[in-house]
């Protein structure tokens, strides 16, 4: 097991510059993402790493072995896929076999790691059935342990979950997260989703147009954006010109919108806004409040759901907010 | 410093590398000494168009140009005719047994067109049985040879290629479409002809080419129809193997202009069909519409005419070969003499037909479904270049690749004329792009991350190949492996060309009979390749049918 450094990767496909000088250090253990929109270059990054995709310059290493020039399937990586790629042509035991009899492990030694891989992921009891008989869920568990069973360097996700339903994809999310952390696999993990970036990540990267736009533990992006793209990629947010709010520096503020309460109900101190309500959306747990401000600026609330609230559209409300959640992009 | 090849190049650019070698040594190099005997004086130094003006310039070739695509677009025209109808019919009508009529129309495409072209002179020629009858009932009818015989032959063996194609569009066509133009006001008639028939359109005329194709390279049908009418890929042979002093300048202008005209036709097609695929996303099949119980007969009566008529000559030919014969005349006692006479002489022609088959299959196997994988796996110029050349077999006619295979291994560094291996060579070549492109259409279907997979479990990509996209392939390449089994067993126009003292096949004995008089020995060798040939498609069906329920 080892921590991967990446260092000045480039990768021009055409005129594209998709992955364009990234400069990364994932250490040891660590379950680091990249976030990304589509065509941010994080899905390139992750193909380089597993050799699928050639470097025009840079170096890649795990540990202190420099791996950029090494054949795919000489790296010791286990990689989960987007849609799964089990094979149909193998029953369940036969493709989490397939890394191990291309290590060579001795026979009598496969079904014993075979059922062990099986019973992380909860698959005991499965190894006989086809693939065709599983389902969405169920092969991605399969892929998963057949890229633990080789007890590889370094582990990569595809977007693993983006092919199954809402409610599976948070509970495997959570499980993925606690196998690698049990295993204490180094572990690289590329979505487009933030919220599931957010959940399952110790650090992410943020990509955008084949650059890193920021690097750090989860909700330090998402608390202190150091970019307008980082902030509005991180969540929904209101983005002012710092002039607006009555602030000497020039430049944007963000201020998310679960920063702001009544004013009635916020603390001595805290800048009021009002305006007039133009939307009102109940979610349940929690209400979001479009409110037009006096320069006709739309500002975006979310308030914890209370009984009391009886906000309707065209109301006017005095919002406070939290100075200290306020932070100035350059 | 040594220029790296990054290593997941590596197969794809040996594979690509083997394909050329083969490729270039097998097709390239024959093709070019065809064009260079036509291009080259008499004392084969100089070049010169002086043998192009030679034969142009004499009116009997100028007619051979003429009627070859005469007949080729007379028959193109009243294939797509026939078989449109009946592929909307097969799509979109209540027409029963459908499985029993496409299994029974798919079947010309293997048998050997010739063998039907001698069943319609054994049948209608001028002492043909259905002739002798008729005029014993004082009814005649025009001549069977010429012309009207090899469109009416190329009719009913070449309409399952524009049959085929043109189903599967009518069945991909989304039925919204049609639904919207009803909405818009449209009558289901006015639908059939404003939205349906353009949207299957691009299908129809790729088959349609096809159909031009086959009877621009074709060379057993016209040998046995034509008479004295001359039909280009027949004048080719004749002046290569004719009589006359061989004649490789001739023969080899020939040959240019058929290339250049297939060639010519290719291009057609790539240029004007590949942009004008609709692809409509019908999620199912277009429902069967609900037509008056007349129409509904009407369509019946019209598919199993066309799909019986299309094998009557085949099944002619069956209980001919068991007939017998004294000189050309036909005597109605049932006895195997035929079979006696075929094979009391050697078993030797049938041995040489089922192993060259076998041996074909093998080859054409192993250098397509790997050319097939490449193109379609990676894209880059030498794929494209890879996959042009591989396609190239199929403009160049049987006739011609075997001219230029005597012409190239003569003599030099590689001879291979008089053996056995020169035959099994150009049936490879000239498979290969049905290989390729069913090979290609195999692997699309194949998702590329399990390659990605297996190869980040530690399998290189050779062995990723042969342990995962083989395996996958299976089904595919079998039939694959089936159906240039089949063709190779039945091929002619090479097999004349090249096939010398013992490696006679069944093709050849057939081929020698007919310019002898042997009918006898013709029926029985006719019959047996249509047994060669129906047994493995039979066998495929049930293949085919044990593993579809495999992968239930």
């Amino acid at each position: 097991m080892a921590g991967i450094v990446i260092s000045g990767v480039r990768r021009t496909f055409g005129t594209v510059r998709a992955v364009d000088g990234v400069d990364l250090t994932v250490g040891d253990g660590e379950f680091f993402t990249l976030l990304g929109p589509s065509g941010c270059g994080k899905t390139t990054l992750l193909r380089m790493i597993a050799g699928f995709c050639e470097l025009d310059s840079g170096e890649i290493r795990f540990g202190t072995e420099r791996i950029d020039r090494l054949p795919a399937h000489l790296r010791d990586i286990g990689m989960v896929f987007q849609n799964y790629a089990v094979f149909p042509n193998l029953t369940v035991a036969g493709n989490v076999a397939y890394g191990l009899k291309a290590r060579k492990v001795a026979a009598s030694e496969i079904a014993g790691r075979v059922e062990e891989a099986l019973a992380l992921v909860q698959l005991t009891g499965y190894g006989g059935r086809w693939p065709h008989q599983l389902s969405g869920g169920q092969l991605q568990r399969v892929a998963i342990a057949r890229a633990l069973v080789i007890r590889p360097q370094v582990l990569l996700f595809d977007e693993p979950l983006s092919n199954l339903d809402a409610r599976l994809r948070v509970s495997m999310r959570s499980e993925i997260r606690e196998l690698q952390k049990s295993l204490g696999i180094t572990a690289i993990y590329v979505t487009h989703d933030q919220e599931e970036a957010m959940s399952v990540s110790d650090r992410i990267a943020l990509m955008n147009a084949g650059r890193l736009e920021q690097v750090g533990v989860p909700v330090d992006i998402y608390r202190h954006p150091v970019s307008r793209f980082a902030a509005e990629f991180m969540g929904t947010t209101n983005l002012f010109a710092a002039r607006a709010l009555g602030r000497a520096d020039g430049g944007l503020v963000s201020l998310r919108p679960e920063a702001l309460r009544f004013a009635a109900d916020a603390p001595a101190g805290w800048p009021v806004l009002s305006g007039s309500v133009v939307r009102v959306e109940l979610l349940g747990p929690i209400a979001r409040l479009d409110v037009r401000l006096g320069d006709g600026t739309i500002l975006k609330a979310a308030l914890l759901d209370a009984p009391e609230y009886q906000v309707q559209a065209g109301a006017t409300v005095r919002l406070a907010y939290d100075p200290s959640r306020l932070t100035v992009l350059p | 410093m040594t220029f790296a090849i990054p290593y997941r190049q590596r197969l794809p650019l040996a594979i690509a590398a083997l394909g050329f070698l083969f490729l270039g040594v097998f097709l390239l190099y024959p093709l070019f000494n065809v064009f260079s005997a036509s291009l080259l004086d008499p004392d084969g130094e100089r070049l010169t168009l002086a043998n192009y003006t030679k034969m142009l310039g004499r009116p009997f070739y100028r007619t051979a140009i003429l009627n070859t695509l005469g007949i080729g677009l007379a028959a193109t025209v009243i294939t797509t005719a026939l078989a449109v109808p009946f592929a909307f019919a097969l799509a979109r009508l209540p027409v029963p047994a459908k499985a029993a009529i496409l299994a029974l129309a798919a079947l010309p495409l293997v048998l050997p067109s010739f063998v039907s072209a001698y069943a319609i002179v054994l049948l209608l020629g001028r002492s043909g049985i259905v002739t002798q009858w008729l005029q014993s009932w004082g009814v005649g009818f025009g001549s069977i040879y010429g012309a009207g015989g090899i469109v009416l032959v190329y009719t009913l063996t070449l309409y399952p290629y524009v049959l085929l194609p043109t189903i599967a569009a009518f069945k991909a066509v989304d039925v919204s479409m049609e639904e919207a133009a009803q909405g818009l006001g449209s009558s289901p008639r006015r639908t059939v002809w404003t939205v349906t028939l353009p949207i299957v359109l691009p299908a129809v005329l790729a088959g349609a080419l096809l159909v031009f194709i086959e009877t621009l390279e074709n060379f057993g049908v016209p040998f046995v129809l034509a008479e004295d009418m001359p039909i280009f890929a027949v004048e080719a042979f004749k002046l290569f193997i004719g009589e006359t002093a061989p004649n490789p300048a001739s023969a080899g202008v020939l040959g240019v202009l058929l290339i250049l005209m297939t060639a010519l036709v290719l291009l057609v097609q790539r240029r004007f069909l590949s942009a004008r695929r609709f692809a409509t996303n019908a999620r199912q099949a277009p429902p069967i519409l609900t037509v008056g119980r007349g129409l509904q007969a009407a369509s019946a009566i019209y598919c199993w005419a066309i799909v019986i008529l299309a094998l009557v000559p085949f099944f002619a030919i069956v209980v001919l070969s068991f007939l017998e014969f004294r000189g050309p005349v036909l005597h109605a006692n049932f006895s195997p003499a035929n079979f006696a006479g075929l094979f009391d002489r050697s078993l030797r022609p049938l041995a040489n037909t089922l192993i060259f088959a076998t041996l074909a299959a093998a080859c054409v196997t192993l250098v397509g479904v790997p050319i097939g994988y490449v193109v379609t796996r990676f894209r880059s110029g030498v794929a494209t270049l890879l996959d042009v050349t591989a396609t190239l077999p199929f403009a160049v006619a049987g006739t011609v690749l075997a001219i230029g295979f005597i012409v190239s291994f003569n003599s030099g560094m590689l001879v291979l004329t008089g053996g056995p291996l020169i035959m099994v060579l150009a049936y490879t070549v000239r498979k290969v792009p049905f290989a390729v492109r069913s090979a290609s259409a195999i692997v699309h279907q194949i998702d590329a991350s399990l390659e990605e997979a297996s190869i980040s479990l530690g399998r290189s990509p050779l062995q990723t190949f042969l342990r995962i996209v083989v395996p996958l392939m299976l089904g595919g390449i079998l039939s694959g492996v089936v159906l240039t089994w089949v063709t190779v067993a039945s091929e002619l126009s090479a097999t004349v060309v090249l096939y010398s003292g013992p490696w006679r096949t069944m093709t050849v004995v057939m081929f020698q009979a007919l310019e002898g008089s042997g009918a006898g020995i013709a029926t029985a060798a006719a019959s047996t390749l249509i047994v060669v040939t129906l047994l493995p498609i039979i066998l495929l069906y049930r293949l085919v049918r044990r593993y579809e329920l495999s992968m239930l």
